[in-house]
């Protein structure tokens, strides 16, 4: 009896595995089941156990199916540098001017205009995150966000608060100020290895 | 020596699980009221504080960084855009927007992974 899928079973401990996500049915005792390239392979379920596997009979079809399943569950691990500190250290004052000078150039001649402020809050805050990038110190991930807000004698309270460590991680804020709007930038720095 | 993998190899942030955490918090503490200047401070405070705390007791291992922004609601523009430098595998961000009669409340929150 043919089956209609081709199921593959290269090696005895990643059968099961093989079998729950290439297949939903089991197979019955007497079932036959063909490998590229056409040689016959008895099933896992049969009492008098598998034929020892040679490698010359794994097919390329079912090797790389085994190795992308892999590689999409194996996850990359660095080798240990023993270093508890990054090389060159966040620097509050360094990011705070370039944040401030970003802001003044690109916005103290505008004035507010809610459609282009979408395109220019996205600019701003990737212009800020290649910005700090570009300082070079290592070991750290950035969040940057930026925030217009239009002036028009309303109140506004903006607070955060953060799990980190409070030795290696920094934040940065800078503010621009103009008759129509109020633009606010955030940018927090965490240490990772 | 094995290595301590305290979870499962993919650790990946909920974002619905932080969405529905902070969406609680705001309702608990904005629910019923209108925008008063002298306590915004309070509030704001304590939606950050109390978000952070129920965060924190998902037990998983990541820093978290919690932004609000609480604004009377006049008629005015606000934009918020943030970019971020990270893992995008095991790193993300979940934004909670809630509105009253008064007043608009935007919280940001930010997970970042921390490899033990």
């Amino acid at each position: 009896m043919i089956p209609n899928k081709i199921q593959v079973f290269p090696s005895s401990d990643t059968i099961l595995k093989c079998q729950k996500t290439f297949n939903n049915q089991i197979p019955k005792h007497d079932t036959k089941l063909y490998f590229f390239p056409f040689r016959m392979r008895s099933s896992s379920h049969e009492v008098h156990g598998t034929e020892p596997m040679d490698n010359e009979s794994f097919a390329e079809f079912g090797k790389s199916e085994i190795f992308t399943l892999k590689t999409s569950m194996a996850k990359i691990r660095y080798a240990n540098t023993y270093k508890m500190e990054p090389y060159r250290k966040f620097q509050a004052h360094l990011v705070r001017n370039k944040a401030q000078h970003i802001l003044t150039q690109r916005l103290q001649e505008t004035k507010y205009n809610g459609v282009t402020s979408i395109f220019l809050c996205n600019s701003i805050s990737e212009e800020i995150l290649t910005a700090v990038k570009d300082m070079g110190f290592d070991r750290y991930k950035y969040v940057v966000t930026v925030l217009i807000l239009q002036k028009s004698g309303q109140a506004i309270k903006i607070s955060s608060r953060w799990v980190w460590d409070v030795a290696r991680d920094n934040w940065v804020s800078a503010k621009c100020e103009t008759e129509s709007f109020i633009s606010l930038a955030l940018i927090t720095a965490c240490y990772y290895e | 020596m094995e290595e301590f993998h305290p979870h499962s190899d993919e650790m990946t942030f909920n974002a619905e699980e932080a969405h529905n955490i902070v969406k609680e918090c705001i309702e608990g503490i904005l629910g019923k009221v209108d925008y008063n200047h002298n306590k915004v401070n309070q509030w704001t405070a304590t939606i950050v504080e109390q978000s952070l705390t129920h965060l924190v007791k998902l037990g998983k291992t990541y820093k978290y960084i919690v932004t609000c922004a609480v604004m009377q609601k006049c008629g005015a523009g606000l934009h918020t855009a943030s970019s971020c430098f990270w893992d995008t595998t095991t790193d993300g961000t979940c934004t909670v927007r809630w509105e009253n009669r008064t007043m608009n409340c935007i919280v940001n929150v930010f997970a970042i992974a921390v490899v033990l």
